[in-house]
């Protein structure tokens, strides 16, 4: 397995004794650099769970994640600053494109180097660099309520990416799109996968792009189950 | 670092623009209120200070001649102005009175001063229109407050004066514009009886036998004329010599003439600390009233503004921005709002402080002081809303 994410028997239970709810019971899953999986699952699964764990934004019960050859959780936490550990190595792309309202597309684009101490000049040409290589670089200027939901998709991918993140962590991009676009969106992060050498995680209830995945986990129960796109038709709850 | 306060101001710069200037009207307001304060201070040392008197000698056991009433005979002043540090002396007469101008009636301060010599304390200054008193009688000196102009005849109790000439910023301690006299007008104004109680006065004496005995009629001739007649001043004022000490002058004019005397400090003390105390306080809580209201008001929208943003909020931190860097914009929107409404506050109060009835003072060091109390408002404002967005949790830009 090449260097992308690994995350060995994850455990999350909220509370404790008999009022304790296992969300995670032991997650095991392995995403290479430049590839995209899948993560299915009904509702009330763990999916969210499972992608607030390695989105750094809780902290698991018990396991092991390693991003790249960092090894970020080993039952605790081992980087101090986790909001340096989000904005540096994983990439978010919500269900909505959720991008700040009053910055205009660069900003909204360019406002993680800033964060991470670029210089605005600097963060700027590389958002908008980023911006015409996901087609949206005529937009640049554009506020997000003057974007359509497509353009709107492909500036949070741009936001995502622009740190070079190791790891993107995708829930239901495609969620509120059309099944053209939803397929283009998917299209859009295989290509950026192996550009950026980036190991995406997409959590999915869109039946449409489900056979596009190569690798597809099923997550059932707090457990994942890896399965093959094709092979069987997974079970999706609508 | 892109200023991400700054953007979203201009974002929605309309609302943010048309709440501050809610909020400064309000601000307005509450520099009003400070500058009605101060304008009532400068009314009382205007009034201290055109007297141009060192110290005040009234009725004994008083706080005449403004702040109680003081009746003291008009001769009192010969033997102070024979004592030892005292330049000039000179007997004064205030009462406040509705009268007619025009159709209205207009609150005058009757103000009645010896015009024997050129100088002596009591008499008008700050004439800007006009000439002084020089006749004996029925000759008036107006402030231009009161809306008179020269050659107007006005009618104070049953005599009329012709306007000679005009004063600019003469007031009584309550704002009233100042009318003056001759002091022998001012005295008849004051004290004159009218004709039915003058004749009730004559029935009485005549039907005594002690002021009327029978037989001679001198005696309650006599009496008539003592009582027709009134000598009484309100107030002695004082101008002292060169070098001479006021507390020394007062203390010898209180020992050897057995008269209550103030000094300047005294004076202002009992008109700033007692005369328009009550005022005073009854503002200070209108000002502590308007500032809570204000910061109620600022908690409130930017409380409001935060919550409107909590999953921009949200998402900021699920990216990586700091605590600190969303804090800081919260109080920068804040400081904006009071910043906009200082400055619409301070416009609105210096616009609309003419039209006041009384005398509106905006001094630049109450603007600075309420520059710094709206800042500190809005930060403590702010802190409720930056309490909201700390406590924010990145996880929920994340669904499930």
């Amino acid at each position: 397995m090449a260097d992308g994410i690994l995350i060995e028997n994850v455990v999350k239970t909220y509370g404790s004794g008999d009022t304790a709810v296992h969300a995670l019971r032991g997650v095991d899953m392995a995403v290479a650099k430049g590839e995209v999986v899948g993560l299915i699952g009904p509702s009330g699964s763990g999916k969210s769970t499972l992608l607030k764990c390695l989105g750094a934004v809780i902290e698991p019960t018990s396991g092991r994640m390693t991003i790249g050859d960092r090894c970020i959780y080993d039952n605790g936490w081992k980087v101090r600053d986790l909001r340096a550990l989000r904005r540096d190595l994983i990439g978010f792309i919500f269900q909505a494109p959720y991008l700040i309202p009053f910055l205009d597309v660069t900003d909204n684009v360019a406002l993680l180097p800033m964060l991470a101490g670029k210089s605005n000049a600097v963060a700027r040409k590389e958002a908008r660099d980023l911006l015409g290589a996901l087609d949206v670089g005529h937009r640049a200027a554009a506020m997000p309520s003057q974007l359509s939901g497509g353009e709107q998709q492909r500036v949070a991918i741009a936001r995502a990416l622009i740190n070079r993140p190791p790891v993107i962590l995708a829930d239901e991009p495609t969620a509120p799109l059309d099944g053209q676009r939803a397929l283009a969106v998917v299209g859009l992060l295989n290509d950026m996968a192996q550009q950026f050498d980036t190991a995406i995680i997409i959590v999915t209830h869109d039946e449409k792009i489900i056979p596009t995945f190569k690798r597809l986990y099923n997550i059932r129960d707090g457990r994942t189950v890896e399965e093959v796109p094709g092979a069987s038709v997974p079970e999706v709850p609508a | 670092m892109i200023s991400l306060a700054g953007r979203d101001i201009l974002h929605g710069w309309g609302k943010y623009m048309l709440t501050g200037v809610g909020l400064g009207l309000l601000i307005g307001v509450t520099l009003s209120m400070a500058g009605v304060y101060r304008g009532m201070v400068d009314d009382a040392q205007a009034l201290l200070d055109n007297s141009q008197a060192d110290l005040w000698v009234v009725q004994k056991d008083t706080l005449g001649p403004y702040a109680e009433p003081s009746n003291l005979a008009e001769d009192s002043e010969r033997p102070i102005q024979a004592m030892r540090g005292v330049a000039q002396a000179a007997g004064v007469t205030y009462l406040t009175m509705q009268i007619a101008h025009g159709d209205e009636d207009v609150r005058v301060m009757v103000v009645g001063a010896e015009m024997g010599a050129p100088g002596l304390p009591g008499q008008p200054t700050h004439l800007v229109a006009g000439r002084h008193i020089v006749r004996g009688h029925y000759e008036a000196v107006a402030d231009v407050k009161s809306g008179f102009a020269i050659g107007d005849r006005v009618k104070v109790r049953r005599n009329f004066y012709t306007i000679v000439g005009l004063t600019s910023r003469m007031v009584s301690s309550g704002g009233d514009p100042m009318l003056f006299l001759s002091l022998k007008d001012a005295q008849a104004a004051q004290f004159q009886k009218d004709s039915d109680a003058i004749l009730r006065q004559r029935a009485r004496i005549a039907a005594s036998p002690q002021l009327n005995p029978p037989g001679n009629p001198a005696v309650s001739q006599a009496v008539n004329a003592v009582q027709s007649e009134n000598n009484n001043v309100n107030a002695v004022l004082v101008t002292l010599s060169p070098n001479a000490q006021p507390d020394e002058v007062a203390a010898a004019i209180r020992r050897w003439q057995r008269l209550t005397v103030y000094t300047r400090a005294q004076m202002e003390e009992i008109l700033v600390d007692k005369l328009i105390a009550n005022s005073a306080r009854q503002i200070a809580m209108f000002l502590v009233i308007l500032s809570i209201v204000s910061a109620a008001i600022v908690a409130f929208i930017i409380y409001t503004m935060t919550i409107g943003k909590i999953r921009e909020i949200a998402v900021l931190k699920l990216i990586g921005t700091r605590d600190r860097t969303i804090a800081w914009m919260i109080l920068q929107q804040a400081l904006g709002l009071g910043l906009i409404g200082f400055v619409v506050g301070k416009i609105a109060a210096s616009l609309w402080a003419p039209f006041f009835p009384k005398y509106v003072l905006l001094l630049p060091a109450d603007s600075i002081r309420g520059f710094f109390a709206v800042m500190l408002i809005c930060t403590l404002a702010s802190v409720l809303a930056i309490q909201a967005a700390l406590k924010v949790d990145p996880a929920e830009a994340i669904g499930g």
